[in-house]
């Protein structure tokens, strides 16, 4: 399975817009002088399609009853989920300057009480799942309409507690449920298959009950077609497990773990990403 | 006690739809009757502490106020992270129920006796902890504090405890005064040890030495400022805990006296050991080890007051 993927999603071009929200989280990236780079190129096209066509919210009024529930339940991709909610105007671009800074709203994981736009504070790893399914059951008991979205990371999948959320959002039949796997194929230390490897992931999910749907997680087009299908209240949960590559867009960022989380970052470091990205 | 609190769920769930309750695998018979009548609001979820607590939190988030009940070592153990992040740190009205607080599970070995629990819980900022004397407080806590917007954590007793708290009718954060407050000794206590802290005030009394006992069903701030200086002029206070050494009461007290700059001179502790018991037997037993039973206490105190003296 995966082998086409992985190819496909080294092989995208990235558009002007997928530039753009990478420029942004550079300029994050530049103003904190830290950050986890690798993590959040990787899921930049998921948030991008989830916010841009999928996603009911408004900027406007964060809390919106209505709107469909997203969590980044690895939340060290926050840096673009910051690019996104900055560009479709949650809070100032300006903010992005201030990534890290002691009174800024924008930490190195991202926090519920201090940025709009924020559904859930994260973190530690293999929390949003099962958070997600209280608030999808919530919405059943409200006999509401709207739905949830967890992205988690495939290092993150190591996490027990993800799988205990599985089994329960498949007991409950949560159709509204969708998780979606930012699956990199790196993890902190290495390669996943060096360090815990998850094969067969599919059937894993299948065998935990999802609706199983294997895309590439920089292909725009697939990531619109596939969160976009309808779903239903009771149903099986379905998971998305979207191919991408750590570092995309970054040639000397991509398929290592060196930008995994980097402090320190110097300006010519900065610039040469901002030229790899550019041509 | 537990079944008192389930029973309190049950009916402040009839009358708030937000009300709602979460077990994990308990046994097969619990809260039947609820489960019957208001399905949509009761969770038997499998064996998974991590997951019902953020599960929990997703709940609460969205305006429930979720009463997970289990066994108070998963959910304070097992469950430490979730509880601290998606509960404390949100600042989110779950209601952790913990059956078997201290040596209630003394058979069943140290992997479920909780004995640092209210350690581990009083640690998490906005996290409220509670440990109820007997079946009526309990009743009454849970009715008062429904609409708190704060976590809680509430320690259950046995169950079948003696009801000692009848003269306090409505539920405060405030401490519970048992007897003259100007006695010799001064009697600290939580939870389900006040009954043996009344019975050894009864020991003490017949010999002619009185004592007055003060039970906190509200462990976060002890609000000593209503301890007089009739109290703490006594010639002897002493904390007296189902509970390792630290963590617990005793190390409130001490917290909320130096602050206040009261007196500690004459203050003394008997708790439980710093340890994991390999012993079991029953939870009588281990008070009675550990000096916590009314006897013990009594001539503990006699003790003391004869060395003070």
């Amino acid at each position: 399975m995966t082998t086409n993927y992985i190819e496909l999603a080294n092989e995208i071009h990235l558009d002007v817009r997928s530039k753009k929200l990478r420029l942004m989280v550079l300029h994050a990236l530049e103003g904190g002088g830290r950050g986890h780079l690798g993590p959040a190129a990787s899921l930049i096209e998921i948030l991008r399609v989830l916010y841009d066509s999928i996603l009911v919210h408004d900027p406007s009024d964060p809390f919106l009853q209505k709107r469909d529930r997203f969590i980044l339940s690895k939340g060290h991709g926050c840096l673009g989920l910051y690019a996104v909610l900055a560009d479709h105007g949650y809070f100032p671009v300006s903010y992005l300057e201030e990534f890290c800074e002691f009174d800024s709203k924008l930490g190195g994981h991202p926090e519920r009480a201090t940025l709009p736009g924020i559904e859930f504070s994260t973190g530690a790893l293999g929390h949003g799942l099962s958070v997600g399914i209280g608030m999808a059951i919530a919405s059943r008991l409200r006999k509401e309409k709207w739905r949830t979205f967890v992205l988690v990371g495939d290092g993150e999948l190591n996490e027990g507690s993800i799988w205990e959320g599985a089994m329960h959002a498949s007991q409950h039949q949560l159709g509204s449920l969708t998780v979606i796997v930012d699956f990199n194929r790196m993890q902190a230390s290495g390669d996943i298959n060096s360090v815990i490897t998850l094969a067969p992931i599919a059937s894993k999910w299948d065998a935990f009950g999802f609706e199983v749907t294997e895309i590439n997680g920089h292909d725009v087009v697939q990531l619109e077609q596939v969160l976009g299908l309808s779903t239903d209240t009771y149903g099986k949960p379905r998971v998305v497990l979207a191919y991408t590559v750590k570092g995309k867009g970054f040639t000397s960022a991509e398929n290592t773990t060196t930008w995994h989380h980097k402090a320190k970052i110097t300006r010519d470091e900065i610039l040469n990403l901002r030229r790899e990205l550019m041509t | 006690m537990r079944q008192k609190a389930l029973s309190t769920v049950y009916k402040l769930a009839k009358s708030n739809p937000k009300v709602l309750f979460i077990g994990s695998d308990l046994g097969a018979g619990t809260l039947s009757s609820m489960r019957e009548d208001i399905p949509d609001q009761f969770f038997m979820e499998g064996v998974s502490e991590q997951h019902i607590v953020g599960f929990a939190a997703g709940l609460a988030q969205e305006g429930f106020i979720p009463y997970v009940n289990t066994i108070g070592t998963f959910l304070t153990r097992r469950s430490f992270e979730q509880v601290s992040i998606d509960i404390g740190l949100h600042r989110l009205p779950v209601r952790l129920l913990a059956s078997g607080g201290g040596m209630v599970y003394a058979p069943l070995g140290p992997t479920h006796t909780a004995i640092e629990d209210l350690s581990l819980m009083l640690s998490i900022p906005n996290m409220k902890v509670f440990a109820p004397a007997d079946a009526f407080e309990m009743e009454n806590l849970l009715t008062h504090l429904v609409n708190d917007e704060d976590p809680h954590y509430v320690r259950f007793g046995k169950g079948g405890e003696t009801i000692v708290t009848e003269n306090y009718p409505t539920f405060d954060l405030k401490p519970k005064f048992f007897g003259d407050k100007s006695s010799e000794v001064v009697i600290f206590t939580t939870g389900v040890l006040l009954q043996h802290c009344l019975e050894a005030q009864k020991l003490l009394s017949s010999n002619e030495i009185s004592a007055t006992v003060v039970h906190f069903p509200y462990l976060n701030e002890l609000s000593v400022e209503q301890i007089d200086s009739n109290l703490t002029s006594a010639h002897l206070l002493i904390c007296v805990e189902e509970h390792v050494p630290r963590g617990g009461l005793y190390t409130q007290i001490l917290h909320e006296f130096v602050s206040a700059r009261m007196p500690t001179k004459n203050l003394y502790q008997i708790s439980l050991p710093n340890a994991f018991s390999h012993n079991y037997g029953s939870q009588a037993d281990h008070l009675d080890l550990n000096g916590l039973n009314s006897v013990k206490m009594a001539l503990k105190i006699e003790t003391l007051l004869v060395n003070h003296s």
